[in-house]
């Protein structure tokens, strides 16, 4: 009895060790000889309704594909932790999916994928090349886009209406932005005019680099914050303080959820938006958001596929397969990725998928795609620059709230937000 | 072999073998990673870990620089008073009310635990809904009595009483329970007694509960404590430290800089350190005092 015990205790003693322990297999999988039967993990955040058919379609290609190659994914809300701590311990995905903006953070761990277009059959010139640089760090491309995120404005048709406005007319400057937000709102039914949230950074950098253009752009070699005396911006954070202070404006985080609700009348947002609004049956209109002082732009965020460094020689052109895959047309005269445009709403990132039927008849698609293809797409800063989420995630907010709030005039916020984006742009200067 | 196992086989020496696992787990995840961001602390080190510059106190002379770190150390400060008093002496008395064991009281205690079960994603999404300024239930429901319309999550000073009301309202189940168990364990003798004395139920309470669940009450006290200073989920899921940083606790703050795109795990470790010298000084203060009292 007393020995059965002591092996029991042994055997729970080794047990846990065990646990503890790092190697699952990687090392085998690194090793196989080639492409054909190789498995793949792949990463992504992907954790919505668009999750369950990123899901769908890679079973799809794991029944169809000819060389036995199974893609493994793994979807997670806690994707940037999962991968920081992934890389920091010399692991990873095969292949994951993320915003373009991840090469400055995860470059040291992330493969050129330059030789996509030569080991598959996917042609470099159908990428539509704006897309293509902001996924390039100089001559090297670490991402094939995926998606393209821009956003646009979303109003209200039946409040238009209510307020005497033609609801087949959307403001076209923002001016008419302000004037009409007044008009559109009832605060005896809880409608406000316009739907800008203080906390969606994003949103708010769509918009104000249409008022002042980017707030980090290259000045001969090195980068420059352009906040203080910018008097696009001024005019903007004005205009989003008088909407406010009015009533025209909520002072609300979650604004989607009201323009779902009906209770916006015009609003900014990415393609997810219309997932809401069609769900709650709201009669919308869609449309580009209105340009202003700093000329045309078609500022956009590239989702990508890439492919890491904990990937071996197999696993990389066992990925090359899928993404291969991704963008070819099938017998049908479909392809995943315009499946994906059509069901998601998200434009393409293709001239082949552009001119398809399906998508030019698609009137949120045909919308998202009509911005002037020689309008910039950078996105609140140069693309080049590395440090945009530290501009969107730190000094965007503090500028927003600090007026929302009051905590200090226009001027003194742009100050503030200068002062944050140089210290910030100091880094990347050294 | 033999000499092994004879060593080991000793009662006192083979409790060391029971808890070895759990030791061995604590120090792996635990103690390890203690020392390592001790050790980050001193170090300027991007989210991936690749490069890792020396730069001695740097980090905590900026941390005491960053008015985003001392705002959050203040806002984790009101929290703590507000939801471990409540927490601690509203469930206490709460406990007193359902300790007895009648169908009632069983119920009454399954319904406070159910918060604690739940996932706070779940009841952070359920109470942003529920108190969303313009299609909030409550909100609407408020207004419609007359009122008025209040913005429970986007108003500066008022949101970090929300916050501390969710977070009471989610965790004040487990507490209660607890309590409970240690009502039930004081003898009745006692009550009885106390009875036969004249005296009432809330002297009895006062004079024999409150005393005889001492240790009880330290334990929830500490615990609800360094809890509440490391205050995080909730926030991240209900406000994400707006409006305007005003429930930006130190916790929030430093998850922003140790995974946002823009990391420094060194300047989080940094963060970190200060805020488990907090955490272990109020600590010990109160396991002294209540050393004292027993």
């Amino acid at each position: 009895m007393k020995r059965i015990t002591a092996v029991g205790l042994s055997v729970i003693l080794a047990a846990s060790l065990a646990a503890c322990g790092g190697s699952d297999g990687k090392e085998d999988t690194k090793e196989s000889g080639k492409a054909k039967g190789t498995t793949i993990t792949f990463w992504n955040s992907f954790t919505g309704a668009d999750g369950d058919m990123l899901v769908e379609m890679v079973d799809k290609f794991n029944k169809e594909n000819k060389d036995g190659i199974t893609v493994d994914m793994d979807i997670s809300a806690d994707f940037d932790s999962q991968l920081s701590t992934a890389f920091a311990a010399g692991e990873g995905p095969t292949m994951m999916l993320s915003s373009s903006a991840y090469r400055f953070t995860y470059g040291d761990y992330l493969q050129d994928v330059s030789d996509v277009f030569d080991k598959t059959d996917l042609d470099k010139a159908d990428f539509i090349q704006s897309y293509l640089d902001y996924c390039s760090d100089g001559d090297s491309l670490y991402f094939v886009p995926f998606q393209i995120v821009g956003y646009y404005m979303y109003w209200n048709k039946d409040l238009f209406e209510a307020a005497g406005l033609d609801p087949d007319t959307p403001p076209a400057t923002w001016n008419e932005w302000q004037e009409w937000a007044g008009k559109l709102t009832d605060e005896s039914k809880n409608v406000y005019g316009s739907g800008i949230s203080y906390d969606y950074a994003y949103q708010i950098a769509h918009i104000m680099q249409r008022f002042g253009g980017l707030a980090v752009t290259d000045d001969n070699g090195k980068w420059k914050a352009n906040f203080a005396g910018n008097a696009g911006y001024e005019k903007f954070l004005n205009m989003y303080k008088a909407m406010a202070d009015k009533g025209d404006n909520p002072v609300e985080a979650d604004t989607d959820s009201m323009a779902s609700a009906g209770q916006i009348g015009m609003t900014a947002g990415g393609p997810w938006v219309t997932a809401g609004l069609d769900t709650a049956g709201v009669n919308y209109g869609i449309g580009l958001i209105p340009q202003g002082d700093a000329g045309d732009m078609n500022s956009v965020e590239v989702i990508g596929f890439a492919i890491t460094t904990a990937a071996s020689d197999e696993e990389k052109e066992a990925a090359y397969k899928f993404i291969e895959w991704w963008n070819t047309e099938n017998d049908d005269g479909s392809s995943p990725a315009l499946e994906w445009s059509l069901t998601n709403g998200f434009p393409a990132y293709t001239y082949s998928v552009q001119d398809k039927d399906e998508y030019k008849e698609n009137e949120k698609l045909s919308v998202m795609s009509s911005a002037d293809p020689e309008a910039p797409t950078d996105f609140i800063t140069d693309s080049n620059f590395p440090g945009i989420n530290a501009v969107l995630t730190d000094v965007i907010p503090e500028m927003i709230n600090a007026v929302a709030f009051g905590n200090a005039s226009v001027d003194a916020a742009l100050e503030k937000a200068q002062s944050s984006a140089d210290k910030i742009v100091e880094d990347y200067n050294k | 072999m033999e000499r092994v196992r004879k060593y080991w086989n000793k009662p006192s020496r083979s409790a060391y073998v029971f808890v070895a696992p759990s030791i061995i787990l604590l120090i792996l995840f635990s103690v390890i990673p203690l020392i390592m961001a001790f050790g980050l602390s001193f170090f300027d080190v991007p989210i991936t870990m690749n490069t890792a510059k020396f730069i001695g106190w740097d980090n905590f002379v900026e941390a005491f620089h960053d008015s985003r770190f001392l705002n959050s150390l203040k806002v984790t400060a009101i929290f703590t008073g507000l939801e471990v008093p409540i927490q601690v002496l509203g469930s206490l008395i709460v406990a007193a009310l359902i300790s007895k064991n009648n169908k009632r009281n069983k119920f009454l205690r399954a319904v406070y635990f159910l918060p604690v079960i739940c996932s706070a994603t779940v009841i952070g999404i359920m109470w942003r809904m529920i108190l969303h300024s313009n299609i909030g239930f409550i909100t609407a429901a408020m207004q419609s009595m007359g009122l008025g319309k209040i913005n429970f999550m986007n108003t500066p000073g008022l949101t970090i009483y929300v916050v501390s009301f969710i977070s009471i309202w989610r965790s004040f189940g487990i507490s209660a329970i607890i309590y409970v168990t240690a009502i039930q364990q004081v003898s009745p003798s006692l009550f009885e007694a106390a009875e036969m004395d004249g005296a009432g139920k809330i002297r009895q309470f006062i004079h024999i509960t409150v005393p005889s669940i001492r240790p009880t009450f330290w334990y929830i006290l500490m615990t609800r404590f360094a809890g509440a200073l490391q205050i995080f989920d909730i926030i991240y899921v209900t406000t994400n430290g707006g409006p305007n940083y005003t429930t930006e606790s130190t916790v929030s703050y430093i998850y922003s800089r140790a995974f946002s795109s823009n990391s420094s795990m060194g300047y989080a470790s940094a963060m970190s350190v200060v805020l488990f010298i907090i955490i272990m000084f109020i600590t010990v203060l109160m396991y002294h005092r209540m050393n004292k009292e027993e």
